[in-house]
């Protein structure tokens, strides 16, 4: 039920998201399926370079593969009950590796009422294996009204 | 364009595209129109492990208020490839993804046509980074919006 669900949204609930292991394989995958073949992601010899300020040290994951994993918890949480993502910004923070493990959460910041609807807003973070942050953003999802 | 004629070496012609110098914020960056198939939303949905029946169960899908099979909100990862040629400055060897922000408005469905608008919004350099922030709009082939977003990237030194 739409309208019960976003009446029991409170600040500081927590929705948590699945693990997520990339491989060297899962992230050639990533590149098949996004088209997305910069050589940060399959280029070894590529990446033993220095990037300006950075140096990665290997194949990084695909930033955008934190964005479908955060993008999977947000809906699998919505769709069960009728809402709808309407928005999410990250920034990345620190590169994921293969080996890593990454984990997303999402902590409801705010809700409010529009004329026309209702909403909720998210502070969504994405952890690694040792609990380090490796991208921040926020999320505003949607409730339309029961019809 | 389909997948079989999508160039994967980003190397190639790589001196075509345009660097930080030469990209002009507000400019329109070439696209092309791209169908998007059920084939490559599986492909993109297996790959980050979303296997929501809504993607994947025509059943379920239709009996749903979607009324239909549907590609997830984050397709766009495949959008921003597929709708752009191989000189696109995004495809640049060495472009760092700094972050990205995306809104919604009705989902991309198999067997859409889907046509990008993009420019480069702003360009500038902060902490010795070259940055150039792109923006893009998403549209099917009833000039519905997608959806819209934008990203912030370092550009290769």
């Amino acid at each position: 039920m739409t309208t019960n669900t976003f009446d029991t949204l409170r600040a500081g609930q927590l929705i948590e998201g699945q693990p997520f292991a990339p491989t060297r394989e899962s992230i050639r995958a990533f590149c098949e399926a996004s088209l997305d073949f910069n050589p940060l992601h399959w280029d070894d010899d590529y990446m033993k370079g220095n990037f300006g300020r950075t140096q990665f040290g290997g194949i990084i994951m695909h930033g955008m593969n934190n964005f479908g994993v955060i993008t999977k918890m947000l809906t699998d949480w919505l769709y069960p009950v009728g809402g709808v993502q309407r928005r999410l910004e990250t920034r990345w923070k620190i590169p994921v590796k293969p080996g890593d493990t990454i984990t997303p959460t999402a902590t409801i910041s705010a809700v409010r009422t529009t004329d026309k609807s209702r909403w909720a807003t998210l502070d969504v973070q994405v952890r690694n294996q040792r609990g380090e942050v490796v991208a921040v953003g926020e999320a505003m999802v949607e409730f339309p009204a029961a019809a | 364009m389909n997948e079989s004629e999508f160039e994967t070496d980003f190397w190639k012609d790589a001196e075509l595209r345009k660097s930080w110098d030469q990209i002009i914020p507000g400019e329109p960056r070439k696209t092309i129109p791209y169908t998007l198939t059920l084939d490559a939303i599986h492909k993109y949905c297996r790959v980050v492990d979303d296997m929501h029946p809504l993607y994947f169960d025509e059943a379920f899908a239709r009996k749903s208020s979607y009324g239909g099979l549907i590609a997830p909100p984050s397709i766009h990862i495949l959008l921003m490839f597929s709708c752009t040629p191989a000189d696109d400055w995004m495809r640049s060897p060495g472009t760092v993804n700094a972050g990205q922000s995306w809104s919604y408005n009705i989902p991309a469905r198999p067997g859409d046509t889907i046509r990008l608008e993009a420019r480069a919004l702003d360009k500038f350099i902060r902490k010795d980074r070259l940055f150039v922030v792109h923006d893009n709009v998403f549209f099917n082939q009833h000039d519905q919006v997608i959806c819209s977003g934008r990203g912030w990237t370092i550009r290769p030194m």
